[in-house]
């Protein structure tokens, strides 16, 4: 009985905080048999509701909360633990080729794993019936992109479904930052998306300075922000010269590949990485020149004036993104959409306007309601030009201020927190539990994890040969949510 | 048989990487460095291809699929590791979802990522038969 009643308690508590307005922040598997949700408040406090694994398995929130399906699922496939009422429990990561009763993340295994030699597709979901064609694609691609397996069941011309098969690029992140000393972790953070990685350094950062009590100056706070500003703008470039590739407007896409370029190369000379890894640690961030900063900015910004009036009047591009690839607003909160996605489809929400680290600035979320290409499109181009308002604000305080003070955080530190940050990928979380100075457990969940069933959404009922534009309009990294 | 050729057309797999090699590849693309001019190419098929560009530390649910397409790649052909990960000295070697990296590549373009002006040197070299 008083299961049950935990149980109904676990559920009513998680839905009520989402219909607060809440955001998930991460649904999060221990060893010791807990499972925490972690929910970041329309004001800015996190909250957590925790709840027992009891007999291997746990009551499943997806029937009321259908965001955390995949949560679940990867749970499931991790750690062993069944989501009980979880209504499509078919392997996410797991594949063909792991041994039996072999959950990477629950207990120790023998090394190295003996692997099944098979092959590792999982079953695929289809329509069936007369005129329907299965149209497969990947897991490798024909230019250069990460790996992923579509199954398309198309009619004609018709996308009736897409199958994701995704987690090819599975490398065992979570499961190789267990055990690793404090010093050791920032490097692998770092690298588990080339495309947030400042938003993963500063996760991992906030999460050590929280656990130790430490507030970071001023200084140091700005620093991040330019960074976390920076590393938006080379993000968005990157999506903005991809979309119009996407219909073969190559002037569009080749003068927004140099203008990412450009940034690249003042990335390196300001910070010392092109794409901004190992810049951020607990207590640090990367030293640099604000002048240099208001200089490159000034200089690629005269690019971006002609760059914008090409993209914005040429009517055939703008008619190619008109109503194709929406994302209904439903869809959108129901599967808890994130970042550009999100707020394309008229959610308006920037985890920036609850941040700390921003509370000088009261970042306003861009908004567009239709939810297709046209609509993510101008999402990253109003982005792209706050981020620049907000690294002149920066570089103007930035010169007036004196160095961050040194600070290393204790070296047994322990205890469990979370962390968050909006990345340009939308928000991403780091749930972290430290031993002794030691990391027990490291869980990551980042926007694009969240975005990918959404693309799915996008696509149905479009052209087939559409997808690529879409796609591209998402442009959503594999790595961040195979880790 | 003699590595020197005219031109050099690449195939490239993600086995694994985090997209930062993604990146500076694609770079490679801009005109900024325009690799075409060098008769170097990035092609669809790995069976229009003379190497195989491998990026990542080949996570177990890719190692099947790279031996796949590294065999559709016509003979004479070459394997590119592009990266420390693929390389085998990236920060991933350990995970248990990881294979370590590709065997024996015949070039080594080592970073973390490479910046595009040296994956795009050590290719030139390479197709010169001087790498």
């Amino acid at each position: 009985m008083m299961g049950t009643e935990l149980n109904k308690r676990w559920i009513l508590t998680n839905s009520q905080q989402r219909d607060n307005g809440s955001q998930l922040l991460a649904l999060t598997a221990f060893q010791d048999e807990r499972i925490v949700a972690h929910w970041l408040l329309p004001d800015g406090q996190c909250r957590e509701n925790a709840i027992a694994v009891t007999a291997g398995a746990f009551p499943s929130l997806t029937p009321v909360l259908p965001q955390v399906s995949w949560d679940e699922r990867e749970i499931h496939d991790l750690f062993g633990y069944i989501p009980n009422g979880h209504p499509d429990l078919r392997p996410l990561v797991r594949t063909p080729r792991w041994p039996d009763a072999f959950y990477p993340l629950r207990s120790k295994f023998e090394q190295p794993i003996p692997w099944l030699d098979v092959e590792p597709d999982n079953g695929d979901q289809r329509v069936t019936g007369e005129g329907v064609t299965i149209m497969k694609v990947g897991p490798t691609h024909a230019g250069v992109i990460e790996s992923g397996h579509f199954v398309f069941s198309i009619m004609g011309e018709n996308i009736l479904h897409l199958d994701l098969h995704l987690f090819q690029n599975h490398r065992g992140v979570e499961g190789h930052l267990e055990g690793r000393r404090l010093a050791e972790v920032a490097p692998l953070v770092s690298r588990i998306c080339g495309a947030d990685t400042v938003s993963h350094q500063v996760n991992w950062a906030s999460a050590v300075e929280k656990l130790a009590g430490h507030t970071i100056d001023q200084p140091l706070a700005w620093r991040r922000v330019a960074l976390l500003e920076s590393e938006r703008i080379l993000s968005h470039l990157n999506d903005l010269a991809q979309i119009p590739a996407g219909v073969g407007f190559h002037v569009a896409h080749q003068q927004a590949l140099a203008m990412k370029e450009k940034w690249q190369r003042g990335m390196h000379s300001l910070f010392g990485h092109r794409l901004l890894f190992d810049t951020v640690g607990p207590g640090t961030a990367a030293f640099f020149d604000p002048d240099a900063l208001g200089r490159l900015i000034h200089d690629v910004r005269r690019d971006w004036q002609s760059w914008r009036a090409l993209v914005l009047g040429h009517h055939g591009f703008q008619d190619r993104m008109l109503g194709v690839g929406i994302v209904r607003q439903a869809d959108a909160a129901r599967l808890g959409a994130q970042g550009v996605v999100a707020r394309a489809s008229g959610l308006s929400f920037d985890a920036r306007s609850v941040m700390p680290l921003y509370q000088e600035w009261k970042v306003k979320p861009a908004g567009e309601v239709s939810g297709d290409v046209a609509a993510r499109f101008k999402v990253r181009l109003e982005e792209v030009e706050t981020s620049w308002r907000l690294l002149q604000d920066v570089i103007f305080e930035v010169a007036k201020m004196p160095l961050p003070s040194f600070w290393q955080p204790p070296e047994d530190l322990a205890g469990d927190a979370v962390a968050y940050t909006e990345s340009p990928h939308g928000l991403n979380a780091h749930v972290v539990s430290l031993k002794n100075g030691q990391v027990v457990r490291y869980h990551v969940r980042s926007g694009t994890f969240r975005n990918w069933p959404l693309l799915t959404k996008a696509v149905t009922g479009n052209a087939v040969g559409d997808f690529p534009l879409i796609n591209k309009s998402f442009e959503l990294c594999y790595s961040c949510s195979d880790r | 048989m003699s590595r020197a050729m005219k031109s050099l057309q690449l195939r490239h797999l993600d086995a694994g990487s985090c997209n930062g090699c993604e990146q500076e590849l694609t770079a490679l693309t801009s005109r900024y460095y325009d690799l075409q001019q060098y008769g170097i190419d990035l092609v669809a098929s790995p069976r229009h291809a003379d190497a195989l560009v491998v990026t990542g530390p080949v996570t177990d649910t890719m190692k099947k699929p790279l031996e796949k397409v590294w065999q559709a790649v016509p003979e004479s052909k070459w394997l590119v590791a592009l990266g420390d990960c693929a390389a085998g000295c990236g920060v991933f070697q350990e995970a248990y979802a990881s294979h370590g990296g590709v065997a024996k590549p015949d070039l080594v373009i080592a970073g973390c990522p490479p910046r595009p002006q040296d994956i795009l040197d050590k290719l030139n070299q390479f197709r010169l038969g001087q790498g």
